[in-house]
């Protein structure tokens, strides 16, 4: 199965809370390949968004579909902004996340911590790493469980730019091609470096969803126009 | 005045030349406390782990009356073990009342509830932090509330040591459970409150000392603790 297989479908999909509709009704049909960038302002219901793909969050109404072929889809992994490290070793942070720790895993563990530039921390508590490395290790944590769907809340928020770099190249260069991705930011200049396609939210509705490309050069909403020329933030 | 620094000066002889039933009686201190803590960290621990990490029903009504229990009085304790295990109490049968056995059981439980409600406010922000992570990689429960016990283990070491100096430093319901009996039962506070009543100063001014001692190396190591691994979380494994 590739990633291409995969079909996303988001049917009616709201959350509320405390009497706040936080997601208005929300329906969409994504592709299985790619990455999808989750763009949008703070507080526009990114998060909101990625959390009940995730299933993280429970919708109030509504539902979100993974197929692939006539098979449901189980395997997602969440990057949540604040990386959650547990207090072990980066090798055992690494371990922890299998259900079955096989011989294989563990040389496949090696193999991601050394893509990731964490090779030589292996067994250095994983609590002394800088904030990017940390970040690094909850990306390198994800892709060993194998997910079809990778699902990053801002995963290079607040960290060092050489860890933005890094984690960036490493998605479009090793994942893309094999999972499909979910990747929330406001950054407009990273959205134009990872996005194969933009859904765009405001104040809790997404208002566009388009090819990265059209959404850049020809956005259809004036609140994608502003946000884009930085008069939203 | 004379009378106390003689006392104290014998005493501390006491100490210095091992005197036996000195010995007795703080190594029957040292081993009550041992069970009892041990007994009160094996079931404390998970279970604060559990009700920290875990949503159900009547979770806050379980957790208020643990808390609740934490103050619970110790006379009342011995009062309330003292009629279970007296011979026309419900396990007066099992012969244990005025025994060592008996002793550890008050104690345990006495400490237990300290010992998980501590568990709970540990392993609580903990959670805070980590069921997030969980659930997005369905870990199962038991791995989880292993984690979090592994993860707080730097912090659960005060709680244990919270524990002991709970229950060495403990009067009131082992005397009535166990009597205070001579080479049976008599152990460091049961023994300071008989011998400071019979006016035996020296012999209650050297337990005096060795409990005080053993208090102040507890929360000295509770200190040393909390500065060498709690304040940096990051500065060791």
């Amino acid at each position: 199965m590739t990633s291409e297989d995969i079909q996303i479908n988001i049917n009616d999909l709201s959350f509320n809370i405390e009497g706040k509709t936080l997601l208005h009704n929300t329906n969409l049909s994504l592709n299985g390949d790619g990455i999808t960038v989750l763009l949008g302002a703070n507080g526009a219901g990114k998060t909101i968004f990625l959390k009940l793909l995730t299933g993280l969050l429970t919708p109030s109404s509504g539902s979100t579909t993974f197929q692939s072929g006539n098979l449901s889809i189980k395997t997602r992994a969440f990057v949540s902004q604040e990386p959650v490290i547990l207090r072990r070793t980066v090798l055992k942070n690494m371990l922890f996340v299998l259900e079955k720790i096989t011989s294989e895993k563990s040389t496949l563990a090696k193999e991601l911590l050394s893509l990731m530039g964490l090779d030589k921390k292996e067994h250095q508590n994983a609590l002394t790493l800088s904030a990017g490395e940390k970040q690094r290790l909850c990306l390198a944590r994800a892709i060993i469980t194998d997910p079809e769907i990778l699902l990053l809340d801002e995963p290079t928020a607040n960290i060092e730019p050489n860890s933005t770099t890094l984690i960036e190249k490493y998605l479009i260069q090793k994942v893309r091609s094999s999972r499909k991705i979910f990747f929330v930011t406001h950054d407009i200049n990273q959205a134009r470096r990872l996005a194969d396609e933009i859904v765009f939210i405001h104040t809790g509705r997404v208002i566009e969803h388009s090819s990265a490309e059209n959404f850049f050069e020809n956005p259809k909403t004036t609140e994608a126009r502003k946000y884009i020329s930085g008069k939203i933030n | 005045m004379n009378d106390i620094s003689e006392a104290f000066v014998s005493s501390l002889g006491l100490i210095l030349f091992l005197d036996a039933e000195l010995l007795e009686i703080i190594l029957l201190s040292f081993r009550i406390t041992f069970y009892a803590v041990l007994i009160s960290s094996i079931l404390g621990i998970p279970l604060g782990a559990f009700l920290a990490s875990t949503h159900f029903k009547f979770r806050n009504t379980v957790v208020s009356i643990l808390f609740g229990m934490m103050g619970l009085p110790p006379v009342v304790v011995g009062l309330f073990v003292y009629l279970i295990f007296s011979r026309s109490g419900s396990l007066g049968w099992m012969g244990l009342l005025y025994s060592p056995m008996v002793m550890i059981i008050a104690q345990v439980i006495l400490i237990l509830p300290i010992v998980c409600c501590l568990t709970f406010q540990i392993i609580e922000s903990l959670h805070t932090r980590y069921h997030e992570f969980f659930r997005s990689y369905r870990i199962a429960k038991l791995k989880s509330v292993i984690a979090y016990i592994v993860d707080s283990r730097f912090e659960l070491t005060t709680v244990v040591l919270a524990g002991i100096g709970r229950s060495i430093s403990e009067v009131g319901a082992i005397i009535i459970v166990g009597g205070n009996i001579d080479h049976i039962t008599r152990v460091m506070t049961t023994a300071i409150a008989l011998e400071t009543s019979k006016g035996n100063l020296d012999l209650a001014l050297g337990l005096g000392i060795i409990l005080l001692a053993t208090a102040i190396i507890l929360n000295g190591f509770i200190l040393f603790l909390r500065g060498k691994y709690l304040k940096t979380p990051g500065s060791t494994i």
